[in-house]
């Protein structure tokens, strides 16, 4: 499939030869960051227009017909996203909205996390398998996996009913990346020693786990609960179809009924978001370096006690 | 649990657990953990998945093939058309600018800050499909859209003058980057670093000139990246559904057709097709991800 780079036969002479050879690649002349730079310009203007183009037309009341440079700072103001909140449907699908999200990264904290750490610790010739076997909702889209709801909800109408039966389906949706990031956090520590140091100081499973394994794998359990919440506040696919009145299906509607508010709606959505995904960055952050452990200090200072004795 | 007990089973020793028990005889008790994990992936992805294939080949006399073909004919073949056209553009502008952008992004040195805020960025980005994004570009590019008129009265260029809707190929093209390009900047940068400096330096030393080290040391080392990026955007834009909600009308595209269908706005007989659609949609995201995953573990290899 890939082309093995070979030395060819009767090639470019090896020995010198005179000829100096640029390193390839690298910014040798003046302008050898240009393009590199208009790139990064031109991927900066292209992911900022369409927020600021929204904002604006949550923010200020002009029709884009009427738009100029002498109507460009008028009738700007926050109404706009002020009616959302004096809409007493949008507090009930964000309710809605938040209990999916709240209960489905309950479920998959205290089913998949489990999981995992039982697979690396007691099953690991299964590893390859279950990791397979956790990206084959990448396989089933959304919009498919809502039509086999559709079949099967005649025969499961107790369930499918509630509006939280919802969250087992986006258990599922998210299940490629929370387990992939509780594998990389398991793969990260030294599983096996943690658990049988704990064990054998006394702590039974439920201390091992939460005050050992849980703290180790803070970032990986945060950022995969974090994108779930996430992914769940803004999924419109399953509840759409199913006609289920959660945050998305409702930012639709409201866009249609009151642009402008609609508009201001979809932009906090935006902004929670992305609020989300720096809480994230902040919160997994790696700890500096240059700040020395605890563990670290101590050791250091024994080893020039030692010396000096 | 008081006191300093050791778990017995956990202390192994030549192979064999204290307790006695072969590790064979263990192991097999040990498979009984994951069967909770197991069973709710069968209850709410396995069964609903299969549902749709049983619907899709069932009709009133029995099984049947008839629904899976015609998900291939008249307005059902023109949306698989429009949906395979416009998800491999999609995916070729992605791989295209979304390498180039994680390149740029890779090699900059300047600002310190300029890489871990395009990685974070990306990070987000690429979970910004769905609805505010549609929203997002409508408000920029659409009739009434501030592009729209800005292109118009300083540029004098009618977006609109020729076919072009949001909705349309180019028009979703455009759209889509904006979350295929940062996938793609994800899925290229460990690549990109895994380039190491001395292969260059090497291609130098024989002769090589920056078209040799990258025809034939650079692209063919990024190039499974590149190809699993291809498959994973394509997958991605395929089966989008909340975007093109907002910018296409209800059944131009497939994953809008599967909606149309489910609304229950047909006669009984013909659903046979929507869950025919969702079959094909399932069989074609499949191949793309078993492909990719394929791609990826190549890919791998020189990551790390």
């Amino acid at each position: 499939m890939i082309p093995v780079v070979e030395p060819e036969l009767g090639g470019p002479p090896t020995a010198p030869t005179g000829y100096v050879p640029a390193v390839a690649g690298r910014p040798r002349r003046r302008f050898g960051r240009l393009a590199p730079n208009l790139v990064l310009l031109a991927s900066a203007l292209f992911f900022t227009f369409p927020l600021l183009s929204l904002a604006r037309f949550a923010l200020q009341n002009v029709p884009t017909v009427l738009l100029g440079w002498d109507t460009l700072f008028d009738k700007w103001s926050i109404s706009g996203i002020t009616a959302v909140f004096d809409e007493p449907q949008f507090w009930e699908s964000l309710r809605l909205s938040l209990k999916l999200a709240l209960g489905t990264v309950f479920i998959t904290l205290f089913l998949l996390l489990p999981t995992a750490i039982w697979v690396h610790l007691r099953v690991p010739k299964a590893r390859a398998f279950v990791e397979f076997v956790t990206v084959l909702p990448y396989m089933v889209p959304a919009i498919a996996l809502v039509a086999g709801i559709v079949v099967i909800k005649p025969h499961a109408r107790w369930f499918l009913n509630s509006d939280l039966s919802l969250i087992p389906f986006y258990v599922v949706l998210a299940l490629p990346f929370t387990y992939r990031s509780f594998d990389a956090g398991l793969k990260a520590i030294d599983l096996r020693t943690l658990v049988d140091a704990s064990r054998s100081l006394g702590a039974g499973w439920g201390a091992t786990v939460f005050r050992v394994l849980v703290p180790n794998m803070r970032s990986s359990i945060i950022y995969a609960s974090f994108l779930t919440a996430a992914v769940v506040m803004g999924e419109y696919t399953l509840a759409d179809t199913l006609l289920i009145e959660s945050l998305p299906p409702f930012q639709q509607k409201f866009v249609g009924r009151e642009p402008q508010a609609g508009y201001g709606l979809n932009l906090l959505a935006l902004v929670a978001t992305t609020l989300l995904f720096a809480m994230v960055t902040l919160l997994t952050r790696k700890r500096d370096p240059k700040r020395k452990t605890f563990a670290h200090m101590a050791a250091k200072t024994t080893l020039r006690t030692e010396k000096a004795a | 649990m008081t006191g300093l007990v050791i778990d017995r089973d956990d202390l192994v020793v030549g192979g064999r657990t204290a307790a006695g028990a072969s590790p064979a005889a263990r192991r097999s008790w040990a498979w009984l953990g994951l069967v909770p994990f197991f069973a709710f992936l069968v209850l709410f992805l396995i069964v609903p998945a299969i549902s749709v294939f049983s619907n899709a080949l069932r009709t009133e006399d029995g099984f049947s093939l008839s629904a899976m073909g015609e998900a291939f004919s008249g307005q059902n073949r023109s949306a698989f058309w429009f949906s395979i056209r416009f998800s491999a553009l999609a995916a070729f502008v992605g791989v295209l600018f979304g390498t180039l952008l994680a390149y740029a992004a890779a090699t900059a040195t300047r600002p310190r800050w300029l890489r871990s805020l395009v990685t974070s960025f990306s990070g987000v980005a690429a979970n910004m499909g769905g609805l505010p994004l549609a929203f997002a570009f409508l408000t920029l590019l659409g009739r009434q859209g501030l592009l729209t008129k800005i292109l118009n009265e300083a540029f004098g260029f009618d977006l609109y003058g020729g076919d072009f809707t949001l909705g349309s190929v180019r028009g979703l093209v455009v759209v889509y980057s904006y979350f295929n390009i940062p996938l793609m900047v994800l899925i290229t940068l460990p690549a990109i670093d895994g380039l190491k400096p001395s292969w260059r330096e090497a291609c130098a030393n024989l002769g090589g000139t920056p078209f040799t080290y990258w025809r034939r040391v650079g692209i063919p080392v990024l190039l499974p990246s590149l190809m699993g990026g291809f498959l994973l955007l394509f997958a991605n834009s395929f089966s989008a559904y909340a975007t093109a909600a907002v910018l296409t009308d209800n059944s131009k595209i497939v994953s809008r057709r599967i909606g149309f269908f489910l609304g229950g706005d047909v006669s009984i007989g013909e659903d046979a097709v929507g869950y025919a659609l969702a079959a094909w949609m399932i069989i074609i995201t499949a191949i793309c991800m078993v492909l990719y995953w394929l791609a990826r573990k190549r890919a791998e290899r020189w990551q790390g």
